[in-house]
């Protein structure tokens, strides 16, 4: 369905700039850690047959056959399609995510990747620009909005939402790129857990490393 | 790194020479006293720059405080000058004042660091001659001169109905002799003694901002050498990125993994730079607030006290200028 949607609405840039203002506090709190909840979510390999079921009656390929029903996509689109299935399946691999967040920031923590980042100085959400791509953010009602933007028109969104309870977090990524005909998107669930308190105070220092203290550190 | 640095000497007027009351000694007008203020920052107030121009403000506020003390060691080691302070706050009444901005900080060139341990000592070295030249541009008569408004303008401050006629200021903001108390004017010599008993506390203050350099100057020579691993893996990135740009077919999994990978790990040493910037706080923040604690102590003893000298002095005027008016 959410192909579908992809597939046919008009191109509308992911976030706009409504979504890049917060009036007062943000809309919701996702602070805390999640654990992957792997009963739940998205299988990629269903993700890539509903795509190519999705295609085979939509391909622009069915105008030069007289045979009736679905025509089979091109090996070229299901690669480049495939490629996108890898990557989002690589980047929703993190089995947990450490998300902090204050009145102007909130920054998601996940192994072996980059900390996605959501700045807001004076209720405008600050894009992040570097040589190698732009990540902005913004807020869709109370979903969190991260876009990365890739050279060669790679695109990597991911809409975080939070359950009432604040117990249930679902994050929907969806990479989509110039090459491939539809994007791909993977959700994903993850339940609140709490970390154990910790037995040591510990601090990161330059000289020191990591000093940890039964009671208060003092250098 | 670089600062700018803005020199100011006082403005050089004519008249006598003052002898120093309460040392009851001439001291070599060549040696001026120096004060030089705790740096701006030079922190954008608009915090959403401070990513885009890798500002870690904290730490600059460390580095306002820790480079003026570099500065001072250069000017001292120089012997041409006389006691050389690094002070809190712009000291209007200074000798020699000197106040700077930090404009850029980085890891700084990979330079001899000499005996103070600074990378930037050729910078300081420079600074110290250009003072040095700009001394050296007048003679003994007019750095008398300097010493004299130097004492007359704290006079004034401390006392303007003992003092305030003494002084004018032109149309350039420069300080013009009028005229100079009596040497024997007792008033003068009250004020002179209370300089030096700030001096006292000055000097104190001068000696936190030795102690807080000393106390984080391996710290920082951390945190810059890890600045310069930074930018190492900055130029890596580059590298990779240069390298991998074109040999996968376009839109192929290698393609926009390696895409996504320029990205990721430009981020992550960009956010490796945060965690250490945090780091050097943790370390570095027990101690800057020590000594920032330690010299409100002083600095509210000083204000408290000057607040009664002046009003002291101002009673004491009042009274002998009654009393010379009775007498005469």
């Amino acid at each position: 369905m959410c192909l579908v949607m992809v597939a046919c609405t008009p191109a509308k840039p992911v976030i706009d700039e409504q979504m890049m203002r917060i009036d007062g506090e943000m809309p919701a709190d996702f602070s805390g850690s999640w654990e992957r909840d792997y009963s739940r979510g998205d299988d990629v390999n269903q993700v890539l047959r509903d795509i190519y079921y999705y295609l085979s009656r939509t391909s622009a390929d069915r105008a030069y056959t007289t045979r009736p029903g679905p025509v089979r996509p091109s090996s070229r689109d299901m690669q480049s399609i495939s490629a996108l299935a890898r990557l989002a399946e690589l980047i929703t691999r993190p089995q947990v995510l450490t998300i902090s967040q204050n009145d102007q920031e909130i920054t998601v923590d996940r192994k072996d990747d980059f900390s996605l980042l959501c700045a807001f100085y004076d209720g405008i959400a600050k894009g992040t620009e570097s040589d190698y791509g732009t990540e902005i953010c913004g807020w869709d009602g109370a979903q969190l909005v991260s876009h990365l933007i890739l050279p060669d028109g790679l695109q990597v969104t991911h809409r975080f939402t939070v359950s009432a309870d604040q117990q249930q977090l679902r994050v929907v990524t969806t990479v989509a790129s110039n090459t491939a005909r539809v994007p791909v998107t993977l959700i994903r669930f993850y339940r609140k857990f709490e970390r154990l308190p910790p037995d040591f105070n510990c601090i990161e220092t330059l000289s020191m490393k990591r000093v940890c203290s039964t009671g208060e550190i003092g250098l | 790194m670089t600062f700018g640095a803005r020199l100011l000497l006082l403005a050089v007027m004519s008249g006598s020479l003052l002898q120093y009351p309460a040392t009851g000694h001439a001291r070599d007008v060549t040696a001026l006293n120096v004060s030089i203020a705790v740096f701006d920052p030079g922190v954008p107030e608009n915090r959403s720059l401070h990513r885009d121009l890798q500002i870690f403000p904290r730490i600059r506020e460390v580095e306002a405080k820790f480079l003026p003390f570099v500065l001072r060691e250069t000017l001292v080691e120089s012997g041409e000058w006389g006691a050389v302070r690094v002070v809190t706050e712009p000291d209007d009444a200074a000798e020699v004042a000197i106040s700077g901005s930090i404009v850029h900080s980085d890891d700084g060139p990979p330079a001899d660091s000499g005996e103070t341990g600074s990378p930037y000592q050729a910078l300081y070295d420079a600074i110290a001659k250009a003072l040095l030249e700009a001394r050296q541009q007048f003679d003994d008569r007019a750095l008398g001169r300097i010493t004299e408004i130097s004492l007359l303008r704290y006079a004034a401050e401390l006392s303007p109905s003992a003092f305030g006629q003494y002084l004018a200021e032109d149309e350039q903001g420069r300080y013009v002799l009028r005229r100079l108390p009596a040497r024997s004017d007792p008033m003068l010599d009250r004020v002179e003694r209370i300089r030096l008993t700030e001096y006292v506390i000055t000097d104190t203050v001068d000696a936190k901002f030795r102690e807080l350099h000393g106390e984080i100057a391996s710290t920082y020579a951390l945190w810059r050498e890890y600045r310069r691993k930074s930018v190492e893996y900055d130029r890596q990135n580059a590298e990779r990125a240069q390298e991998s740009g074109s040999a996968a077919p376009r839109g192929s999994y290698e393609a926009i993994k390696t895409r996504y990978d320029n990205y990721k790990w430009d981020r992550v040493t960009a956010q490796e730079r945060d965690r250490l910037a945090i780091a050097f706080n943790n370390e570095v923040g027990p101690v800057v607030e020590a000594m920032e604690a330690r010299i409100a102590e002083l600095e509210t003893w000083v204000d408290e006290k000057y607040a009664e000298w002046h009003r002291l002095l101002e009673e004491l005027f009042d009274v002998e200028t009654e009393l010379n008016r009775a007498s005469s």
